[in-house]
């Protein structure tokens, strides 16, 4: 029993001590509490969500986005296009690498080259349509592309075109980025924490003079979102990602805490595999729309925070807003589906684990039961799910996904073009005639005639239900009243360098 | 205190029968809640109310809804169903087996003690969820699998109890006087140490049927475990996690009833404790 | 002597348990579905990609090749590299470890002896009130899921009172008990009761038991009886059953770890298995096994120091 008193008067003792200590000061960092990891300091190596937020802080791209979206310079002062529109000619500033060694050319066109031709590289997409990049001298980047390619110079500012240092990353090959990577962009690392936490900190050779305005930010992964809630609330974190929408009012409510809802490209939809009966029938797919009522599920999915969503592409350039999309109409889904050839066999809904997946997945399969569609749910984690969706093992899927830039382009061939390597994610949906729009458009340097193309294609892939559009989901990050100005823009990139603490 | 008598109970008449009463009548009563769920709330479990979200208990819904409408009553009452089967069936098999290899391991000890507890060790350390993952992925998402994976892991606390119980007892003069006698060990066991950790047995066994209860709802972001929208206390607890603070029925009424089965487990199985302890 | 002799006999057995953990988990780890590269290279990834560094990495490879490779490379003592950190797996274990042996020191240190106390006031105050009370507490203790009542304290505690805080690890020893307090009492909180009601019925069980009856009939004091003969008897099986725990405890505490932002060995495992990374998997059950071997020897040879008649 003594033993119990001393001990319990030893952390009373030094729980006072702590007490003490002065709360977080103006020189802690900015800390970032996030489901997404960090899984990876190569910019190349993945396209997963933490990482793509992470990649932003270390390397500058050659564009980069304004406070507005707009594109503005980055490592690049000026572009120049040829009239034909295959050859784009950069000039690059004086800028250092972390280490103090220039940027150069070179390190431009090793960097992009790299994204578009190693076998490590995640997610090549965005440099497809570059043939040849050259370094002319120290300052100019001579890209040449196959045909004329309008999002090209969006794609520039994509999370994977970050600049790396040629010559470090030829020295110490992979190990260039296991701990230290040489750094272009606003921080270099601290330390990082695999599994845990990355350590940023400024980035004193960073182009924009007088920036990052902050002494550093821990990148923390914090994966269960009450936990981040309560961080936040105890004042342990000074952002976090994915607040669940059951607190956001919570939070919104609370002194010194605010919680924007800012816009994303995240859309929430079903998927339906067209490979094999009864997707596969058109009808089947339009009854299965049909039965779907959206804006109740956008509601209960969210207690009313998203829009629903009205076309098969999430809120990017070129979305037709004022599309009407796919009505809730129990009769016409009956309808259809007695024309069909489904005859009543149960299908699988296969539902990731992680995040509301399962939820949206009950809610599918009663307002499908409602008119006939029988279905069973089969939960599963992010690694069969990964397994199963590419072979095809599926009839369903309730599931969300997001663009990593606003130009349409890299969107549809991810997810509506049945010949561009993915199978419109999955589903096997196939239309040469949308096929050919996502080329056509992707060549055509007039806006209008873009926007009439992407207006088409959505109206095309919706009408025939490549994936059942649901909502349109904001970001819902928390922000405390301690630090000014960050933000997250629709390309998952924090305004972190533009982030001042109170106090400094 | 160290002075008290310490058998000071045994004037009471047939200790233990009280608890074994009380503590079947808890578990009958949700026996029957379950057998006779749809009595008592006509609603289907999985129905979906999106006008109703999330609305607290009242007279229309004594439990309150959930986050998709549905009445928490009508889905605690019908979970009965399997949650009832779940304590019982996710701890017979991993009992049996485990108090099987203790006994044998402890009495018979040496080389086979040596075996057998080698395998207590690789069993212990192995991650249970690699093997969860790989029950999955073999044999699919589901309850049934869930025992399975439950009884391949769970066998090991009921071996290393048992036999830590056989080597004090092995030693006992009962136990000796058997041997002398020229018992076979198979009797010596079965008669004579057996019984003697009987006790012991039940009350872990009731302890682990509450556990079991509630882990399945920490193993269900693997797949393992009731598929939704099937209403399971354990699921029902995790599905409300988000929304614990806002709407703390969606949580509470489950997690009341599965403590309220625990609770008859635990008082029958103090109650037979008894009996058989004597 | 003996006790030395027990260690390496054990040493040795530990041999065929480390070459069975690791056949069998290298095998259900690669059976399962799931594939690390695709969950590596993020949603877009060509499978064309993926291919390229499945090969690249050789798991294209039978399983019986790459299984000999990685034994081959583990007995140089290279535990091989994380697949999506890129970073030593020993390393990583290295990182992961002190918050969790922290954690489980604490709880012992809070578990053992309130675990102690409480059952022998109930088994002496046996069907009076403070028993009851006791009894009641355990029963409330272990039914409570424990990630509500995680929830619940870091809510009242963290974010009310502010006493203690809701995440992380801390720093120094006054840090890691004042971050890992509400972690630690939410597991006390289910294995104090765990604990508590099997050494309670053994201590019941042996105070009724004959010797004890004839011990008493001899004139023996009460208090002498209970520390001579109902407690050594009565604590070995409850000792067995903490030895198991602690085992896994040290690679199971993931509820408490993931709610209250530990970086352990759990939330390690945890990612990893979701991740495929399966040389960190292997790597953490290597360590698993050898966990488990230490800590049941420990429990082993405390039971032939408490009781001289069991043998090691």
């Amino acid at each position: 029993m003594h033993w119990h008193g001393n001990a319990a008067a030893g952390i009373a003792m030094a729980l006072s001590l702590l007490a003490a200590l002065p709360a977080a000061s103006a020189e802690a960092p900015i800390r970032i509490g996030s489901p997404y990891a960090t899984s990876t300091l190569d910019p190349m190596r993945s396209a997963a969500a933490g990482n793509i937020e992470t990649f932003g802080q270390l390397y500058s791209r050659l564009l980069r986005r304004g406070a507005d979206g707009a594109l503005e310079p980055g490592l690049a002062v000026s572009w120049d296009i040829s009239a034909d529109g295959t050859v784009v000619t950069l000039k690059l500033r004086d800028a250092n690498f972390s280490d103090g060694s220039p940027i150069s050319a070179a390190d431009v066109a090793f960097s992009l080259l790299r994204v578009r031709d190693d076998a490590e590289s995640a997610y090549a997409a965005p440099l497809q349509q570059l043939k040849e990049a050259r370094a002319e001298g120290d300052k100019t980047v001579v890209l040449t592309l196959k045909h004329p390619f309008a999002p090209f110079l969006g794609n520039l500012e994509v999370f994977n075109a970050g600049i790396v240092s040629k010559a470090d990353v030829e020295k110490r090959g992979k190990d260039a980025f296991t701990k230290d990577p040489v750094t272009s962009g606003p921080y270099m690392v601290g330390e990082w924490r695999p599994n845990d936490r990355l350590i940023l900190k400024p980035n004193p050779n960073y182009w924009r003079v007088g920036y990052p305005k902050n002494a550093g930010a821990e990148l923390i992964e914090v994966p269960d979102a009450n936990t981040r809630v309560s961080m936040m609330l105890s004042g342990e974190l000074d952002a976090a990602r994915d607040i669940p929408w059951s607190r956001v009012s919570e939070i919104q409510a609370r002194e010194g805490l605010t919680l924007p809802l800012e816009p994303s490209t995240v859309i929430y939809m079903t998927l339906l595999n067209e490979m094999k009966p009864p997707f596969d029938d058109i009808k089947v797919r339009q009854a299965a729309a049909h039965a779907l009522d959206a804006p109740a599920i956008a509601k209960a999915m969210t207690l009313g925070h998203a829009k629903r969503a009205t076309t098969t592409l999430p809120a990017v350039d070129y979305h037709a807003a004022d599309y009407p999309g796919i009505d809730y109409d129990p009769a016409k889904a009956k309808a259809l589906l007695a024309e069909s050839n489904y005859k009543g066999e149960e299908l699988v809904i296969l539902a990731s684990s992680s995040g509301d997946n399962d939820k949206l997945s009950v809610l599918i399969q009663a307002q499908w039961t409602a008119v006939g569609i029988k279905s069973k749910i089969e939960k599963v984690d992010r690694g069969v799910w990964w397994e199963r969706i590419p072979a095809g093992d599926y009839h369903a899927s309730a599931s969300w996904w997001y663009n990593e830039t606003l130009d349409p382009d890299l969107a549809v061939r991810w997810a509506l073009c049945g010949s561009c390597g993915s199978k419109s994610f999955y589903t096997g949906y196939n239309n040469k005639h949308v096929d050919e729009m996502t080329e056509a458009a992707a060549r055509e340097l007039d806006k209008a005639k873009r926007a009439e193309l992407y207006r088409e294609i959505q109206a095309t892939t919706t009408t025939e239900v490549s994936q059942i559009p649901l909502f349109y989901a904001p970001y819902a990050n928390a922000y405390s009243d301690r630090i000014k100005g960050l933000g997250m823009n629709p390309m998952l990139q924090w305004s972190l360098e533009e982030t001042t603490v109170a106090g400094e | 205190m160290m002075s008290l008598p310490l058998a000071s109970t045994r004037r009471q008449l047939e200790p233990g029968t009280f608890e074994i009463i009380a503590g079947t009548a808890i578990i009958l009563a949700w026996v029957i809640l379950a057998l006779a769920a749809p009595l008592f709330s006509g609603a289907d479990p999985n129905s979906i109310d999106l006008s109703g979200l999330l609305q607290p208990p009242s007279a229309d819904h004594f439990f309150g809804t959930d986050h998709l409408g549905r009445d928490v009553f009508t889905r605690v009452l019908h979970a009965a169903r399997i949650d009832v089967w779940m304590g019982i069936a996710g701890v017979m098999p991993p009992l049996l087996v485990g108090a099987t290899i203790g006994l044998v391991s402890g009495y018979a000890g040496g080389a086979t003690d040596a075996v057998m507890m080698r395998l207590v060790d690789i069993t212990v350390a192995f991650p249970f969820f690699v093997l969860v993952i790989a029950i999955v992925g073999i044999l699919g998402p589901g309850l049934f699998n869930y025992f399975v994976a439950l009884a391949l892991v769970g066998w090991v606390s009921y071996a290393r109890l048992v036999r830590a119980e056989v080597l004090v007892l092995k030693n006992k003069e009962f136990v000796a006087a058997a041997q002398a006698l020229g018992y076979p060990p198979s009797i010596i066991m079965a008669r004579h140490v057996l019984p003697n950790t009987l006790s012991s047995l039940l009350v872990y066994a009731t302890t682990d049927a509450v556990l079991v209860l509630l882990a399945g709802a920490s193993l269900g972001f693997l797949g393992l475990g009731v598929q939704p929208p099937t209403p399971e206390w354990g699921a029902m607890i995790a599905d409300g996690q988000p929304y614990v603070v806002d709407a703390w029925w969606i949580c509470f009424f489950p997690g009341l009833a599965a403590m309220s089965l625990g609770f008859g487990f635990i008082l029958t199985s103090d109650g037979l404790s008894r009996v058989l302890g004597r | 002597m003996p006790f030395l002799f027990a260690l390496g006999q054990r040493l040795l057995q530990l041999i065929p348990v480390l070459i069975g953990i690791s056949v069998v988990s290298f095998l259900l780890v690669q059976l399962s579905p799931g594939d690390p590269i695709r969950l590596l290279l993020g949603d877009r990834a060509t499978a064309e990609a993926v291919a390229q560094l499945r090969e690249q990495y050789g798991f294209d490879r039978p399983l019986i090749v790459q299984y000999f490779s990685y034994v081959s490379n583990v007995l140089q003592g290279d535990l091989g590299r994380s697949i999506r950190y890129q970073l030593p797996v020993e390393s990583l274990i290295l990182d992961f470890l002190p918050p969790t042996l922290f954690l489980i020191g604490y709880v012992v240190a809070i578990s053992v002896p309130t675990t102690v106390v409480l059952a022998i006031v109930s088994a002496r105050c046996r069907d009076r009130w403070p028993d009851h009370l006791i009894r009641a507490a355990a029963i409330l203790g272990m039914t409570i899921p424990v990630f509500w009542l995680a929830l619940m304290m870091s809510r009242l505690f963290g974010v009310e009172l502010g006493w203690f805080p809701v995440s992380g690890y801390g720093d120094g020893f006054v840090g890691h008990l004042h971050h890992l307090f509400l972690p630690a009492i939410s597991t006390s909180t289910w294995l104090i009761p765990l604990l508590l009601r099997n050494l309670r019925a053994a201590l019941i069980n042996e105070s009724e038991s004959d010797y004890v009856t004839a011990s008493r009939s001899k004139g023996l004091g009460e208090g002498y009886i209970f520390r001579r003969h109902v407690l050594v008897n009565s604590v070995l099986p409850t000792l067995n059953l903490l030895g198991v725990m602690i085992a896994f405890l040290i690679g199971s505490s993931v509820v408490v770890e993931i709610i209250y932002a530990v970086p352990g060995l759990g939330t390690l495992m945890v990612s990893a298995v979701l991740g495929r990374d399966y040389y960190v998997i292997q790597g953490l059950t290597l360590f698993y096994a050898i966990a488990t071997v230490i800590v049941t020897l420990t429990i082993d040879i405390l039971s032939a120091m408490i009781d001289p008649r069991v043998k090691l």
